[in-house]
């Protein structure tokens, strides 16, 4: 096993403006095999200007890695203001500890994050596979397609401790989300396959979708007024009633599957 | 005297270019054609009255030489500057501020992102089905507003445009359309309407869904009341889209900025769609500015994207919401800002004003306003339209130029973005060196 | 100071000037070929490739379909993207590349000229404001003029002198270059949401399709036009339209062109020429349209041939793209234009596992190699609407290694064994052919080698590409490669890519045409024009025409009327 821990410097984010870091280049693959002057070479963006890892980061690297996969990513400080944590990523594991910006996991294929608190929008945009663990908030489009794209997460498993934002799931077509708390307006929005589960409510969910399931534990609050209901089904020793949608689309295309308690 | 017609207004989204203006000893004095609002503007107002620089919390008057050096220190220097604005000026002086943008590696946003951006978003989903505005004089039988009263925010567009205007199959004006009006009071506009929905705020979304089911024939399905309108109201107006030849939905910042945002337009666009399946329907935003629509086209075809553009890896990375200049203020990205033709002291939110008091201001403007109160440095202009000539693009995307009517002393916003980006070009070199 | 440069040794093919693979000294002074230089810089051609620089007949590269293609694709927009440099600005898009982008690329590929395809009158100023920032690139625009209520009332009462001066105000009006035709008639019935085909009546204005064809003809050739209409015929991308396609060619057989010239360029003919009556039934009817063109003269064609993968469709034919839309089910934009045009948007999947898109590839390629004159048509994508411009390389290979396309068919479709022809084909065209209808025949079906584009004969203008590849190369991927990325092209006599990368991005020149009109009939027409401007239009007239301010670098073609 490799621990490659890499802390923010504190002087980065104290001045009157917080720029960002984009760090997709800080991922176990791209790091694998690389000792520690190298990974402190390695380019990342601040702002309109590429830096050194090493100048931004506080940069220490403890075992080896005999693989990818044995390669793990501890990122510290404030990092609030530090984008694209594990975006693209293929494998090995990054854990970021404190709320962390926007874009985590997104475009990510395989391998483990987990956010110890929370992750801002864009969280698993686009993911194609691999586990996101975010234990605090995620902010809105988790899991969601880029802009104009007509798919969102294709696979993987993505579960969030506490509440999400606007429209998580949006376009999604496979994998899964677990969502404890509740979620904002438009959960599962255009989904076309895959599953979101979510244990706390939600508000109105599954507008526009085509396919995938949505489980809602907690309230639907302004349920679409263009699903039908189809009557009641039993999961894990409870009731729920059991909708298709979205009729929006037209009868042909709703084969998405609302179950609300 | 002079008198120049076919004058065309740089005030809103409208663009009427049949005014005329009298014109005596290089000052407008008479307007006529003109809304009330756009001839305030054409008979001019108080002036920014010469570049300036703040010097220990006050302005002190300078040069433009002076102003347009210091403005280029400012921006060479930053780290992620913000260049915010460009939609009331014209597409000349939008194209050098991309440009500029590109050099020094900035976030360019435009004044959408605070109005009509949802729309953009919406139209990346679903696409727009749209037309020119002469489209909707000649042929529109049925007119929509959804959340927007054009009778005070834009005066001459239900007279020029759609419901009053008279065209080819609508020779008599209003008396061969209808007018529908969902708003959440009774507006002005909604008080002429043929039918009236009151909907509950923040529920467009829902009564959007519910026409679509309707109109695609699942009348089961949608409950009694939806967004507080009852199902009877919805049936009749579903029924007024079917029998209509050529229905137009017009919408406004009423549903762009209120619950939904985006995907209310998303929705709205679906509506339309839904509609086009049983006859002839289009869907227009109602633009604000007299130039948004422009600066959100010259930005599309420079750099692919129309607002929200960050530059600062010398490609286009597009992401409204993460590069939307209040996001960016709210969060404190921006260590500079560069605000020309906009009024972000009036019009963004408290704590973004906050963080734009701690970093340098460039204002580029023909008029004073809350901006100038903290803008580091400021820079008078020709006004576009009056003093200066050049390209729009009214809400309908129809290119229009701007005339030239009084000559001026200041500098027009095209020359003084030329000469900062000179300057920030000849910093750079020297800083190569 | 006189620039000279001499390309010396080059394997040269200018088919306009029958040069035909001969090792070839160019000499250029001043942005001109000359016949001698005395102290020129020097580009070593020694074996390589040299042809004129590259004219496209028919793109959609700039104005407002276009953008509305960019604006709603950005996920299309990060497909392409490239950082600035010191030459270049930034670059983003694929099939909708940004405009910067355009012209680079182009340039790469060793063209010079390219034709945006269809101007909406209304919004002419937009696509001046886009050609203008596309750097390198001389380029010129076609006006559409074939569903202006104008044009129909003039059809109907039958007055071609008027319909005549309507043209030429129109043209002159929106900076243009000729007359383009898009489903006539069926634009307009799109307002309604309805469409024509060619002898339906459009609603309300009681003319045909046929006749507003035949009547753009006779008006087209009243002036010494230098193209003949350009024309996108109705029922496009249907099942069984190829006799829709080859009746509309017939309407304008017996019209006397100007000049030695076609008096129709049918565009895209790939979407023109299906066979069935279902997309289940569907197959190539390419075998028919290239028989009619082999068998006559009045009509020249460009392909429109098939690149596979995803790509943005638009044009000004509405209803096709309404059709398109409903059968893919992605994002749609219209944009009705009033009383000229309108325009749909889409974007659009090719895939060689369709039957359907397999035996439209087919189709593009076999017109190719069917229709026996090179000199009768040209290659295109009708960028981006069967592909973007990027993929011209590809086709190129294709038309030239029989190998080539019998691996590609190998991996598609297996209906192209059934439904097409393209399997059965053996014909590969040469670097000569390839020439012609990529420079030769396109700037001479546009009169542009009149005015120096096109071929190297002295006095030409200097626009050349040097491609890096040996005429004797039968290797379908380094000709690919090689026309993807020239070795030098130079525009003007200025280097403008070297080895691949463009090393200059000069302003390109924009090419229109003022057909001159008798004024008394000026003067008539412009009484009818200008009622509807009061009337109908929602701009007025004198804010209408296109101001010099939009064309900066202006190359201006007099069209005397012919007595």
């Amino acid at each position: 096993m490799q621990t490659i821990r890499l802390k923010l410097k504190e002087e980065i984010t104290s001045g009157n403006a917080k720029i960002p870091i984009d760090v997709d280049s800080l991922t176990p693959d791209k790091l694998f095999g690389k000792n520690e002057a190298e990974i402190k070479a390695v380019k990342v963006w601040w702002g309109n200007r590429e830096e050194n890892t090493g100048d931004l980061f506080d940069v220490s690297v403890e075992g080896e890695a005999g693989s990818v996969e044995e390669v793990k990513i501890v990122m510290e400080g404030d990092l609030s203001r530090v984008k694209h944590i594990g975006d693209g990523m293929k494998a090995g594991e990054i854990e970021a500890i404190g709320d962390v910006d926007m874009h985590c996991g997104a475009m990510m294929t395989g391998g483990k994050i987990t956010v110890r608190g929370n992750a801002d929008c864009w969280a698993g945009r686009e993911m194609r596979g691999g586990e996101l663990i975010i234990e605090g908030d995620a902010g809105d489009n988790l899991c969601a397609m880029y802009r104009g794209e007509m798919t969102g997460m294709t696979g993987g498993k993505v579960t969030v401790g506490g509440n999400a934002g606007e429209c998580a799931g949006q376009y999604m077509a496979g994998g899964e989300i677990l969502i404890k708390g509740n979620t904002s307006i438009l959960t599962g929005l255009n989904m076309k396959g895959g599953k979101i589960t979510i244990e706390g409510d939600a508000v109105m969910p599954g507008a526009d979708m085509t396919g995938g399931e949505i489980t809602v534990k907690g309230k639907v609050l302004d349920m679409m007024p263009s699903f039908r209901f189809v009557g009641t089904t039993t999961i894990e020793g409870e009731e729920y009633k059991k909708y298709i949608g979205d009729l929006a689309m037209t009868e042909k295309r709703a084969k998405g599957v609302l179950y609300v308690r | 005297m002079v008198e120049i017609t076919d004058v065309v207004c740089s005030l809103c989204g409208c663009v009427c270019d049949d005014i005329v203006v009298e014109v005596e000893d290089n000052k407008v004095t008479k307007v006529k054609g003109a809304c009330a609002v756009g001839k305030s503007k054409l008979m001019g107002h108080g002036r920014i009255e010469s570049p300036a620089i703040r010097e220990n919390g006050e302005l002190r008057d300078c040069s433009y030489d002076e102003a347009i050096k210091e403005a280029a220190e400012i921006l060479a220097a930053a780290r992620r500057p913000l260049l915010y604005g460009w939609s009331s000026t014209v597409c000349e002086a939008d194209k050098v501020g991309i440009e500029l943008a590109e050099e020094i590696g900035a976030v360019i946003d435009n004044t959408a992102s605070v109005c009509h951006g949802p729309s953009v978003l919406a139209i990346q989903d679903v696409g727009l089905p749209s037309c020119t505005l002469g489209e909707v004089k000649n042929r529109a039988d049925l007119v929509i507003y959804w959340g927007a009263n054009p009778a005070a925010a834009h005066a001459n567009h239900m007279k020029r445009y759609s419901y009053i205007s008279k065209g080819y199959w609508t020779e008599e004006g209003k008396k061969n359309k209808k007018l529908i009006v969902v708003d959440v009071r009774k507006t002005a506009t909604a008080k002429m309407a043929d039918v009236f929905l009151q909907i509950e705020q923040g529920k467009d979304y829902l009564v959007f869904s519910a026409l679509r089911a309707l109109l695609y024939g699942y009348e089961d399905v949608v409950p009694e009341v939806v967004g507080g309108i009852p199902k009877k109201d919805l049936l009749e107006t579903v029924k007024m889209m079917k029998e209509a030849k050529f229905g137009i939905i017009f919408f406004g910042m009423g549903v762009t900025h209120t619950r939904g945002r985006h995907n209310n337009i998303v929705n709205a666009i679906q509506t339309t769609r839904a509609a086009h399946t049983h006859t002839k329907f289009n869907i227009m935003p109602m633009r604000g500015h007299y130039n948004v629509a422009g600066i959100n086209q010259v930005c599309t075809w420079e750099t692919g994207y129309p607002f929200a553009v960050d530059l600062s890896r010398g490609y286009a990375w597009y992401n409204p919401g993460e590069q939307s200049a209040t996001d960016l203020l709210i969060r404190r990205e921006c260590d500079a800002a560069l605000f020309i033709a906009s009024d972000p002291g009036a019009h963004f939110p408290g704590e973004s004003i906050r963080h734009l008091a701690k970093i340098p201001v460039i204002q580029i403007d023909p008029f004073p306003n809350p901006t100038t109160e903290f803008a580091n440095v400021v820079i008078p202009t020709a006004i576009s339209g009056i003093e200066a000539e050049g390209n729009v693009y009214r809400m309908d995307n129809i290119p229009i130029r701007l005339r030239k009517l009084v000559d001026t002393e200041y500098m027009a916003d095209e020359e003084i973005l030329e000469r900062i980006l000179e300057e920030v070009r000849a910093i750079k070199e020297k800083e190569g060196e | 100071m006189v620039e000279e440069l001499l390309i010396r040794n080059g394997v040269v093919y200018d088919p306009i000037n029958g040069v035909n693979g001969e090792k070839k000294d160019i000499c250029i002074r001043d942005g001109k070929v000359v016949e001698e230089v005395r102290n020129p810089k020097v580009i070593d051609a020694e074996g390589r490739v040299v042809m004129p620089g590259g004219v496209d007949i028919h793109a959609h590269i700039a104005g407002g379909k276009v953008n509305a293609g960019r604006l709603f694709r950005p996920e299309d927009g990060r497909k392409g993207r490239e950082a600035k440099t010191k030459v270049c600005r930034a670059q983003s898009g694929y099939s909708v590349p940004n405009t910067f982008a355009t012209g680079y690329r182009y340039a790469k590929m060793g063209y010079t000229f390219v034709m945006e395809a269809a101007m909406p009158p209304l919004a002419a100023r937009h696509t001046h404001e886009e050609m203008v920032d596309i750097p390198i690139l001389d380029n010129a625009a076609m006006p559409l003029i074939d569903n202006n209520w104008m044009t129909m009332d003039y059809v109907k009462s039958g007055d071609t002198d008027l319909l005549a001066a309507y043209i030429a105000w129109m043209v002159k009006a929106t900076k243009g270059y000729g007359v383009k035709v898009v489903n006539p008639g069926g634009t307009e019935a799109w307002a309604w949401a309805k469409n024509c085909d060619l002898n339906d009546a459009v609603p309300y204005f009681d003319v045909t399709p046929a006749e507003i064809v035949k009547s753009l003809a006779v008006a087209n050739e009243k002036f010494e036009m230098p193209h003949s209409i350009h024309v996108h015929g109705n029922m496009l991308g249907h099942p069984g339209n190829y006799k829709v396609t080859t009746s509309t060619y017939d309407l304008v057989k017996g019209i006397t062109p100007y000049r030695d010239r076609p008096t129709m360029h049918a565009t895209h003919t790939q979407f023109h020429s299906y066979g069935g009556t279902t997309w289940r039934d569907f197959e190539s009817k390419a075998g028919a349209i290239a028989d009619y063109v082999n068998k006559n003269e009045h009509v020249s064609i460009d392909l429109g041939s098939v690149i596979l993968g995803d790509t943005t469709t638009m044009t000004a034919d509405g209803p096709m793209e309404y059709s398109l839309y409903q059968i893919t089910g992605r994002k749609w934009t219209n944009h009705d234009v009033e009383l000229e045009t309108g325009s749909g948007i889409t974007p659009f999947l090719y895939s060689g596992k369709v039957s359907v898109h397999t035996i439209q590839w087919a189709i593009g390629q076999e017109l190719a190699l069917l229709i026996k004159d090179p000199w009768k048509l040209a290659l295109t994508t009708d960028h981006p609407n069967a592909g973007p411009f990027i993929g011209y390389p590809i086709i190129i290979s294709m038309l030239m290694s029989k190998r080539r396309r019998d691996e590609s068919a190998a991996d598609m479709h297996k209906v192209i064994y059934d439904r097409a022809e393209l399997p059965s084909i053996d014909r590969e065209y040469d670097l000569y052919e390839i020439a012609i209808i990529t420079r030769g025949m396109t700037a001479k079906t546009l009169g542009l080698h009149e005015h120096g584009k096109g071929h190297l004969g002295v006095g030409a203008d200097a626009d050349v590409a040097i491609y890096d590849m040996s005429p004797e190369e039968h290797d379908a991927g380094k000709i690919q490669k090689a026309f993807l990325n020239t070795k030098y092209t130079i525009k003007g006599g200025e280097v403008v890519v070297k080895d691949g990368e463009v090393v200059a991005a000069p302003a390109g020149r924009t090419f229109f045409v003022t057909p001159e009109c008798d004024s008394k009939l000026m003067e008539e027409m412009l009484v009818d024009l200008k009622a509807k401007f009061e009337h109908y239009y929602s701009v007025s007239f004198n804010n209408y025409p296109v101001q010099d301010a939009y064309v900066p670098n202006p190359y201006e073609i007099k069209a005397p009327w012919r007595s």
